[in-house]
C-alpha cells in the first residue's frame, strides 16, 4: 500500500470516528424530563456524608436531602449550572464529582488527552526510527557462505 | 592426605576475634519501636474529636433562614434570635456523639443567659416524639426546630454538626463532631463575644 493510500485510510477514518462521537455523545430522544434531570445531576453530587458514593446512590439521609433539594430546584425552574453553584455555596467545591473545566481542576480533562497524543507521537517516532534504520545489506562473504550452502546442499 | 589449612581471615588461636558484623534485624527493631514510641504520643497528645473548627463555604456569610415547628408546635426561625450568638447544633437522638455533647451543652447553655448567647438546636431526620422524649429525659430549654431543608443550605455532612453564628446573623465558625462547654467558650473569646 502506498504512503498516499495509507494516509488516505486514515483520513477517511477520522469522519467515521467524529461522527460516532457526535451521536454517542447526543441524547438523541429529546430534553430529559425533570425527573431524568435531577437523577442526572444527583449522580454528578457526591454524598456529603459517604463520599465514595454519589447522592444518586447513598441511602443517607444528608444524601436523601441534597436529592429532594435538587428535585425541588429542577422544579422551579433552575438550571443545572444554579442548582451546582447552590451545592458549592454550602458543601464547598468537592461536593461535584465532575471536576470543573476551568484553572487547576482543568487538568483533569487536559493531562489525558495530551497524554494520549504524546503516547501516539512516540510510537509513530519509533516506529519510523525503526523502518529509517533498513535492512542489513548482504556482503560479499555473506553471499559465498551462501552459495557454499547452496552446492553443499545440491550435491548430497 | 592432605593437611587442612585454617581459612585465611580466621582469627588466630588466642588472638583478637575477626570484625564484627552489623545487627541489621536489632537496628530494624529499634526503628520500628521509634516510630511505634512517636505514634503513641502524637495520638496520646492530639485534641480530641470534638470541638474541631472545618472549613464551611459559610463562614463569614450571612446564616441561611432556618424556620420549622418548635417541639410546642410554634413556629421557631433564626432571624428571631438576630442580636445574640447562636450555636445551632444539627442533632439527632440515634446520634451517640450527640448523646455526649448534649450534657455538655447544658452546661454551656447554664453559664450564659439567653439573651447574649443562644443555642438552637435543629433536628436532624428524627421523629418528633423521639425528639420531645429525649429532651424531657436529658434536660436542655434552648429552642428546638424541625426544619429538613436546614441541613442542605448549611453544607450539613453528618450530625453532630454546629454552626457558631454572631449576633448580627453572620456564620463565624464551622464545629463537626460533638461539641464541649470550654470548647465553645474558647470560640467565643476568640471571636470576640466575651461573657
Amino acid at each position: 500500500m502506498t504512503a498516499v493510500r495509507r494516509w488516505l485510510a486514515f483520513l477517511l477514518l477520522v469522519p467515521v470516528v467524529a461522527g460516532a462521537l457526535f451521536v454517542g455523545a447526543g441524547g438523541g430522544d429529546g430534553p430529559p424530563s425533570p425527573a431524568a434531570r435531577a437523577a442526572r445531576l444527583s449522580a454528578d453530587v457526591r454524598c456529603p456524608t459517604c463520599e465514595g458514593l454519589s447522592a444518586a446512590e447513598s441511602a443517607t439521609p444528608a444524601a436523601a436531602a441534597v436529592r429532594q433539594e435538587i428535585r425541588r430546584r429542577v422544579d422551579a425552574g433552575e438550571s443545572d449550572a444554579e442548582i451546582r453553584a447552590f451545592l458549592v455555596s454550602r458543601y464547598g467545591k468537592d461536593i461535584v464529582l465532575t471536576p470543573e473545566g476551568t484553572g487547576v481542576a482543568a487538568l483533569v480533562w487536559v493531562l489525558p488527552v495530551v497524554a494520549v497524543v504524546l503516547g501516539a507521537g512516540g510510537l509513530a517516532f519509533a516506529f519510523r526510527r525503526r523502518r529509517a534504520s533498513g535492512t542489513a545489506a548482504a556482503t560479499a562473504e555473506d553471499r559465498r557462505l551462501v552459495e557454499q550452502a547452496l552446492r553443499q546442499g545440491v550435491t548430497r | 592426605m592432605t593437611a587442612t589449612t585454617a581459612p585465611a581471615n580466621a582469627p588466630a588461636a588466642g588472638g583478637t576475634p575477626g570484625p564484627r558484623r552489623g545487627h541489621p534485624a536489632r537496628w530494624a527493631a529499634i526503628a520500628v519501636g521509634v516510630v511505634v514510641a512517636v505514634f503513641v504520643v502524637i495520638l496520646a497528645t492530639r485534641p480530641q474529636a470534638s470541638d474541631v473548627v472545618a472549613p464551611s463555604p459559610l463562614v463569614d456569610r450571612p446564616a441561611p433562614e432556618i424556620e420549622g415547628p418548635g417541639l410546642d408546635g410554634a413556629t421557631v426561625r433564626l432571624s428571631d434570635l438576630r442580636g445574640r450568638w447562636v450555636v445551632v447544633n444539627f442533632f439527632a437522638t440515634w446520634c451517640v456523639p450527640c448523646l455526649r455533647e448534649h450534657p455538655e451543652l447544658v452546661r454551656f447553655s447554664e453559664r450564659h443567659p439567653a439573651e447574649d448567647v443562644q443555642v438552637l438546636a435543629v433536628v436532624y431526620d428524627d421523629q418528633p416524639e423521639d425528639v420531645a422524649r429525649f429532651f424531657r429525659e436529658r434536660g436542655g430549654g434552648w429552642p428546638v426546630v424541625d426544619d429538613v431543608g436546614a441541613k442542605v443550605d448549611f453544607g450539613v455532612r453528618g450530625v453532630p454538626e454546629s454552626f457558631l453564628v454572631d449576633p448580627a446573623g453572620i456564620v463565624r465558625t464551622r464545629l463537626v463532631g460533638g461539641v464541649t462547654a470550654d470548647g465553645l467558650d474558647g470560640l467565643l473569646g476568640q471571636v470576640g463575644a466575651g461573657g
